[in-house]
C-alpha cells in the first residue's frame, strides 16, 4: 500500500516536471514578440529592445526556465510581462472561480445523470426508456458552447430568469453568486450529465444481472425496490470513479464556458494573456491547469486503490 | 464495499469543499454591485454599467499600449490642461486659459485653483512641470507626439509656461489626450494598480478582463458626475455583450461590435441607438518599398479594383463611412476622397496590364480579427478578378502581426484599423511599415507643425493628404462607426469617439 502510494506520487511529480519543461519550451517558440505586443504600433526598435532586456527575454532559454522553475517551487508563478506584478494572486483568484464553476457543473451533471441513467436502465426496451436514452445521446452530441448560447438566448434574453453573463463572488453576495452561476453550471453540467448517464445506465444494467439482485427480487421485492435498497449503491461505484475523471474534462470545458459567460476564471485569463503575449501569465495558467488535472487524477487513482482491494495488493 | 464507496464519495466531497473554501477566503476579487444596477431612479445614487469590447491590460497607459485603458481613465480619473470637444475643438479643463507666443514656442497656461488630486495633493504648476517633463519616460502611447516640449517653467503656483524646442501646432491637440494627463508625483509608483487623478471619478477597482469600477468624486472641483458609480464591463465576445444589454446586465454598449444586431436593437422600443464616427481608419496598406506594389500603376489598380462599399457592407454591416483618403470626418483637414478612385474593374485591369509586371502574386497578411478577415475575403475576390493572385496569410493580432508585418515588413498587402487619432502623420515617417517616402509630403507636414494658425495648419495638412491620396500607398477603406446602444433612460454619451477618454461624468441613468 505504502509502496504503491509512493509510486503514484513519484509518477505525479515526474509528470509535473516534464509538463513544466514542455509548457515552457512550447511557449518560448510561439511567434510574436511580447515586448512589441506591449508597446504597440508606434514604438521604436530601441524601445522594444530596452523592454526585452527589462523583461529578461534576452537571457538564454535554459536559464529562464530554471529561474521560473525555482519560483514555482516557492509558490511564485512569475511576474506578468504586462502589469509587472506577480501573477500569483490573479491566477489563484481565477483558479477559485474556475473550481467553483467546475464543482457546480459536476453537481448538475450528477443530479441529471443518476436519475436519468437509472430510469433508462429500468425502462430498457420500453418506449420511455428509448426516449430517455435518445435524450442522453442528444445531450452528448451538443457541444458545450452551443448549449451555453442556447441557454443564454432562451433563459436570459427571452425569459430573463437569470443574468446572461458576469460573475459575483460568493463572499460579496451569495444570492448574486448563485444567480450568476446557474446558466454556466447548467451549460457545463448538461453535456457531462448526458455522458455520465450512459455510464450509470450500463452500471445499473450490469448490476441487475448479479446474483444478489436476483436474490433480493426472489425475497419478494419489486425490481425498483431491489435496486433502491441493494443495487444502486453498488452500481454507483464505477460511476463515482468516472465522475472523478470527468473533473479534468470539466476544467478544460470551463475554459470555453467562461468566455461565453464572461466569467473571470482561468479560461478568460488564458485567452487574454495569449492575445497580449503575456507569456509569464500564459505559463502560469497552463501550469496551474496541468497541475490541477494531474492532482485530480492522482486523487482518483488513490481513491480507486482504496475502493478495490485487488488494486491494493497489487504492487 | 459500503465503507469504501463512502470513503470515495467523501474524497470527492472533500475536493469540492476545498474548492468552495478556497473561494471563501478569496482575496476579494472585485465583483459586480448588482443590487443597484440600472434600477435606481434617475437620482445621483444610480450605477451606470457600460459594456466595452476592448479590454485594458494594465492601468498604466504610460507603459502599456492600447486604447481601452485610455478610454476608461482619461477624462474620468485623469484630467489634462485642455480637453477635446465632440466637434474636435480644444476646450479649457485644468487650465482656465492659455496664450501662445507669436513664435509658437511658448504656451502660458493659467491654471484652475482649488483643484486637488483624489489623494489630497494640491494641483499646481509644479504638477504640470512634473507631468509634462516626464513624457519622454513613457514607453507607450506615442510620447513622440509631444517630443517638441523642451521644459516647463513654474511662473507661479497657478501659472505654468510650457516651452517648446520647435513650434508644433498640434501640441494642444496632444495635450488634450492621454499625454497631457496630470499625475501626482507621489502616486507614480503605483500607476499600474492605483490610478490617482483630479477627475470626476475616483478609481475603485479593476478585475482584469472583467470589470472596472469608478466612484463619483464628491469633492470634484467642477460639475460633479451624474451617477454615483460607473462600471466598465468588458466583453471579449460581441454577442455576449449584446445579450448582456438585452437581459439587463448592462445599461449601455459603447462602440458596440455586434453590428449584425444593431438593426434589431433599433426596432426594439426598449433601446436607443446612436451612430457616430471614430478616429479609426481601416486601411489596406501596400508595401511601397519592395515587391510588386513599389509599382504605382499596380497601387492604382488596387484603388480602382476594390469596391469600398462592398467592403463596408461585409466588414461592418454597412455602418460607418466609406473613405478614400487617410483622414476621418472629424479631422479639421478632412476632404471626402470617396470618389477619387471609383470602383472600376475594367480600368483596374487595364492598369495591371500597363504596369508590365507579370508576377502578380500578392502576399496579403491578415490580422485574425473579424473585420480584417471580412475585408480580406472581399478584396481577395475582387483583386483576383482584375488579374492578381492573392494569397491570404492569417496572422494573430496583435502579437504576430506586429512582429511580421509592422516590424519586419514581410508583406505586400495588409489590412488594419489605425485607431489612433491623426494617424495620417505616420505618412511622414518613411520607416513606418508601408515605407511611404515622399519628401514633399514630409515638408508639408513639417510646415503644418510650424503653422501659426488653424487655417495654415489645415491648409498644409490638406495638401499633404491630397498628395498621399495621389501616391496611394494604401487603400483607405472606411471609418468604423461609433455605435452606442443604450437602454431607455440612459443618456449623455458623446456621439463621436474622439480617440481619447470616454467621459461618463455627463451620462445619466434612470
Amino acid at each position: 500500500m505504502a509502496v504503491n502510494l509512493l509510486r503514484r506520487i513519484g509518477i505525479f511529480i515526474l509528470t509535473a516536471f516534464v509538463a513544466s519543461i514542455l509548457v515552457f519550451l512550447l511557449l518560448s517558440v510561439v511567434p510574436g514578440d511580447p515586448a512589441r505586443a506591449q508597446l504597440g504600433t508606434d514604438a521604436s526598435q530601441a524601445e522594444v529592445d530596452a523592454l526585452q532586456q527589462r523583461l529578461g527575454l534576452n537571457r538564454p532559454v535554459p536559464l529562464r526556465y530554471l529561474l521560473w522553475l525555482g519560483g514555482l517551487l516557492h509558490g511564485d508563478l512569475g511576474t506578468s510581462f504586462v502589469t509587472r506584478q506577480s501573477v500569483t494572486p490573479e491566477v489563484m483568484n481565477a483558479l477559485q472561480v474556475s473550481l467553483l464553476l467546475v464543482v457546480a457543473g459536476m453537481l448538475v451533471a450528477v443530479i441529471i445523470a443518476i436519475p436519468l441513467g437509472t430510469m433508462s436502465a429500468m425502462r430498457q426496451g420500453r418506449a420511455d426508456g428509448v426516449v430517455l436514452s435518445a435524450l442522453s445521446q442528444i445531450g452528448i452530441s451538443i457541444p458545450n458552447f452551443l448549449m451555453a448560447l442556447l441557454l443564454v438566448v432562451v433563459l436570459a434574453v427571452r425569459w430573463g430568469v437569470a443574468p446572461a453573463s458576469g460573475w459575483v463572488a460568493p463572499a460579496i453576495s451569495p444570492g448574486g453568486f448563485l444567480a450568476h452561476l446557474i446558466l454556466p453550471a447548467l451549460a457545463l453540467g448538461i453535456v457531462r450529465g448526458a455522458i455520465l448517464s450512459r455510464y450509470t445506465r450500463s452500471a445499473v444494467l450490469d448490476i441487475q444481472r448479479d446474483d444478489f439482485m436476483r436474490t433480493a427480487r426472489a425475497k419478494g421485492l419489486t425490481s425498483g425496490r431491489a435496486l433502491w435498497r441493494h443495487g444502486l449503491r453498488n452500481a454507483l461505484i464505477p460511476v463515482v470513479t468516472v465522475t472523478g475523471v470527468e473533473f479534468s474534462g470539466l476544467l478544460v470545458g470551463a475554459v470555453v464556458i467562461e468566455t461565453v459567460f464572461v466569467i473571470p476564471g482561468l479560461g478568460s485569463l488564458l485567452l487574454q494573456s495569449v492575445a497580449n503575449r503575456d507569456m509569464a501569465e500564459v505559463q502560469a495558467v497552463v501550469m496551474v491547469i496541468v497541475f490541477m488535472v494531474l492532482l485530480i487524477n492522482l486523487l482518483v487513482d488513490l481513491a480507486y486503490t482504496i475502493i478495490d482491494p485487488r488494486l491494493r495488493s497489487a504492487r | 464495499m459500503q465503507l469504501t464507496s463512502r470513503r470515495h464519495f467523501l474524497g470527492l466531497v472533500g475536493l469540492g469543499a476545498a474548492a468552495v473554501s478556497l473561494s471563501a477566503c478569496s482575496a476579494g476579487a472585485p465583483t459586480s454591485n448588482s443590487s443597484t444596477s440600472g434600477s435606481a431612479g434617475g437620482s445621483s445614487t444610480a450605477t451606470l454599467k457600460v459594456g466595452f469590447a476592448a479590454i485594458p491590460q494594465s492601468l498604466d497607459f504610460t507603459t502599456t499600449a492600447g486604447a481601452a485603458i485610455i478610454q476608461a481613465l482619461v477624462g474620468n480619473v485623469y484630467e489634462g490642461l485642455v480637453q477635446l470637444a465632440d466637434d474636435g475643438s480644444i476646450k479649457p479643463l485644468l487650465a482656465k486659459s492659455w496664450k501662445i507666443s507669436d513664435d509658437g514656442l511658448s504656451y502660458d497656461f493659467t491654471l484652475q485653483e482649488g483643484v486637488t488630486f483624489h489623494n489630497g495633493t494640491t494641483f499646481d504648476a509644479e504638477v504640470v512641470k512634473f507631468s509634462l517633463e516626464r513624457i519622454p519616460k513613457w514607453t507607450a502611447n506615442t510620447p513622440g507626439n509631444l517630443a517638441a516640449i523642451d521644459h516647463v517653467d513654474v511662473v507661479s503656483a497657478s501659472e505654468a509656461k510650457v516651452v517648446l524646442k520647435q513650434a508644433d501646432f498640434s501640441a494642444l491637440f496632444w495635450l488634450a489626450g492621454p499625454l497631457g494627463a496630470m499625475f501626482d508625483k507621489g502616486a507614480i509608483s503605483a500607476l499600474s494598480t492605483k490610478p490617482v487623478g483630479t477627475g470626476p471619478f475616483t478609481f475603485g477597482s479593476y478585475a482584469r478582463n472583467s470589470k472596472m469600477i469608478l466612484d463619483r468624486n464628491d469633492s470634484y472641483w467642477g460639475t460633479k458626475a451624474l451617477v454615483r458609480t460607473a462600471e466598465f464591463d468588458y466583453f471579449a465576445d460581441a454577442t455576449a455583450a449584446a445579450n448582456a444589454l438585452r437581459s439587463g446586465g448592462v445599461d449601455a454598449l459603447y462602440q458596440a461590435e455586434a453590428l449584425d444586431q444593431v438593426a434589431s436593437f433599433q426596432s426594439d422600443s426598449r433601446f436607443e441607438v446612436t451612430k457616430g464616427t471614430t478616429q479609426g481608419v481601416v486601411v489596406m496598406s501596400m508595401n511601397t518599398m519592395k515587391g510588386l506594389f513599389s509599382n504605382p500603376k499596380l497601387r492604382q489598380a488596387v484603388m480602382y479594383g476594390v469596391d469600398r462599399k462592398a467592403v463596408l457592407a461585409a466588414a461592418a454591416s454597412g455602418y460607418g463611412t466609406v473613405l478614400g483618403g487617410p483622414a476621418v470626418p472629424t479631422d479639421p483637414y478632412f476632404v471626402d476622397y470617396a470618389d477619387k478612385y471609383p470602383f472600376d474593374a475594367a480600368k483596374a485591369k487595364q492598369l495591371v496590364a500597363e504596369s508590365g509586371v507579370t508576377d502578380l502574386n500578392v502576399n496579403f497578411t491578415v490580422p485574425v480579427r473579424p473585420y480584417a478577415q471580412a475585408v480580406a475575403q472581399v478584396a481577395q475576390q475582387q483583386l483576383n478578378a482584375i488579374g492578381f493572385t492573392v494569397k491570404l496569410v492569417p496572422q494573430e493580432f496583435p502579437a504576430v502581426w506586429l512582429d511580421k508585418t509592422l516590424t519586419q515588413h514581410q508583406f505586400d498587402l495588409t489590412v488594419t484599423n489605425h485607431v489612433e487619432p491623426r494617424s495620417v502623420t505616420n505618412y511622414a515617417n518613411p520607416k513606418y511599415y508601408w515605407s511611404y517616402d515622399n519628401a514633399a509630403v514630409q515638408k508639408l507636414f513639417a510646415d503644418a507643425a510650424a503653422a501659426k494658425d488653424d487655417a495654415a495648419f489645415v491648409d498644409d495638412t490638406k495638401k499633404a493628404v491630397a498628395q498621399i491620396v495621389t501616391d496611394a500607398p494604401g487603400n483607405w477603406l472606411y471609418n468604423p462607426p461609433n455605435i452606442v446602444i443604450t437602454r431607455k433612460g440612459v443618456s449623455g454619451f458623446s456621439k463621436n469617439y474622439m480617440g481619447v477618454g470616454i467621459n461618463l461624468a455627463g451620462v445619466s441613468a434612470s
